[in-house]
């Protein structure tokens, strides 16, 4: 029974399955029923500027800052270095001052202790 | 009515440098010819700000002249000098000195040393400003046959300071603070000590 009734369902998948030539027009019609074929667009990518600067936002502003750092930390010592120099310059010449004061104090000095000799004429006061 | 704000302006723009000088500050000539022929020169111009970073770069530890100058320097607000060193005799003009020591006979200075030694064709002028018994000005005109000088300190002096560098830049005791005159004709002393000087 079971046997018979495998056979039968088996021809008539078969004859179900089987081919069959298409109606008449049938592609024509089928192609006429597509919609009509759209034209392809082009469109531009813009990528994202968020993901980028999410991505390098912290290692870019810890580089900026470090960079600054290093440049001011530059412009710093620079700074130091020209005043200091400056500094030098300027003691030099506070002590070169002071060594012609003293000189010219020494030769007063010395014009008003050295009495006036015989034929000598000098002022003092 | 406009006229006259003109002039005020005009005379407070006029007047605005003199105001700005410090009290016992010389006004200095620039000497340009003076420099072109001298075969010498020591131009010192040290303002307060000047000043000031001279005094802290004064290594006082290391060098007892340093020290000294660093004692005196911290009242002072401007040291001036110019110094001429000439290779023929009298080759700068005795006008350019003459305006300075015009602006000497202003009221506060007093004239505390006027040596001249014909033998050695010396002057030496030493003024002092003085406002009260504190000296605020120390000037100096010295004229040789080949040198030139003028110095002007601006500042409070002590003139203790002064007698403190005694034996360090070899200032003598001009014992300007008593006002008496030096004693005359002594032999010349050994090389005085800071501790002599007070």
């Amino acid at each position: 029974m079971n046997e018979n009734f495998a056979n039968e369902f088996e021809r008539e998948l078969r004859r179900r399955l089987r081919p069959v030539e298409a109606p008449e027009g049938f592609a024509e019609r089928l192609m006429a029923a597509l919609p009509p074929e759209k034209k392809s667009t082009v469109v531009a990518f813009i990528p994202k500027a968020s993901r980028p600067v999410r991505q390098f936002g912290v290692p870019a502003a810890l580089a900026a800052s470090l960079l600054g750092a290093v440049l001011f930390g530059m412009h710093v010592a620079n700074e130091r270095v020209i005043e200091e120099q400056k500094g030098i310059a300027a003691s030099q010449q506070l002590m070169q001052a002071l060594r012609v004061t003293s000189q010219k104090l020494d030769l007063a000095y010395e014009a008003v202790n050295n009495p006036p000799t015989a034929g000598d004429e000098e002022n003092r006061s | 009515m406009n006229a006259r704000v003109a002039y005020v302006i005009a005379a407070l723009l006029l007047a605005g440098p003199t105001f700005a000088q410090t009290k016992g500050q010389l006004q200095l000539p620039e000497f340009a010819a003076l420099a072109e022929k001298a075969s010498e020169t020591v131009n010192v111009t040290l303002d307060a700000n000047l000043l000031r970073m001279a005094c802290r770069f004064l290594n006082a530890d290391a060098d007892p002249e340093q020290a000294a100058a660093k004692k005196l320097c911290t009242g002072l607000t401007g040291i001036y000098v110019r110094h001429y060193t000439f290779d023929t005799d009298y080759a700068y003009p005795k006008g350019d000195i003459d305006g300075v020591r015009r602006q000497l006979n202003a009221p506060g200075w007093s004239r505390i040393v006027e040596a001249r030694s014909k033998k050695e064709n010396t002057n030496v002028d030493v003024f002092l400003l003085l406002n009260g018994d504190k000296a605020q000005g120390l000037s100096i005109i010295a004229s040789e046959p080949r040198e030139f000088t003028i110095v002007n300190v601006v500042g409070s002096i002590d003139l203790e300071q002064i007698h403190e560098l005694e034996g360090k830049f070899g200032v003598p005791n001009l014992e300007i603070e008593t006002g008496k005159k030096p004693a005359p004709a002594k032999p010349p002393a050994p090389e005085k000590t800071p501790e002599k000087a007070r």
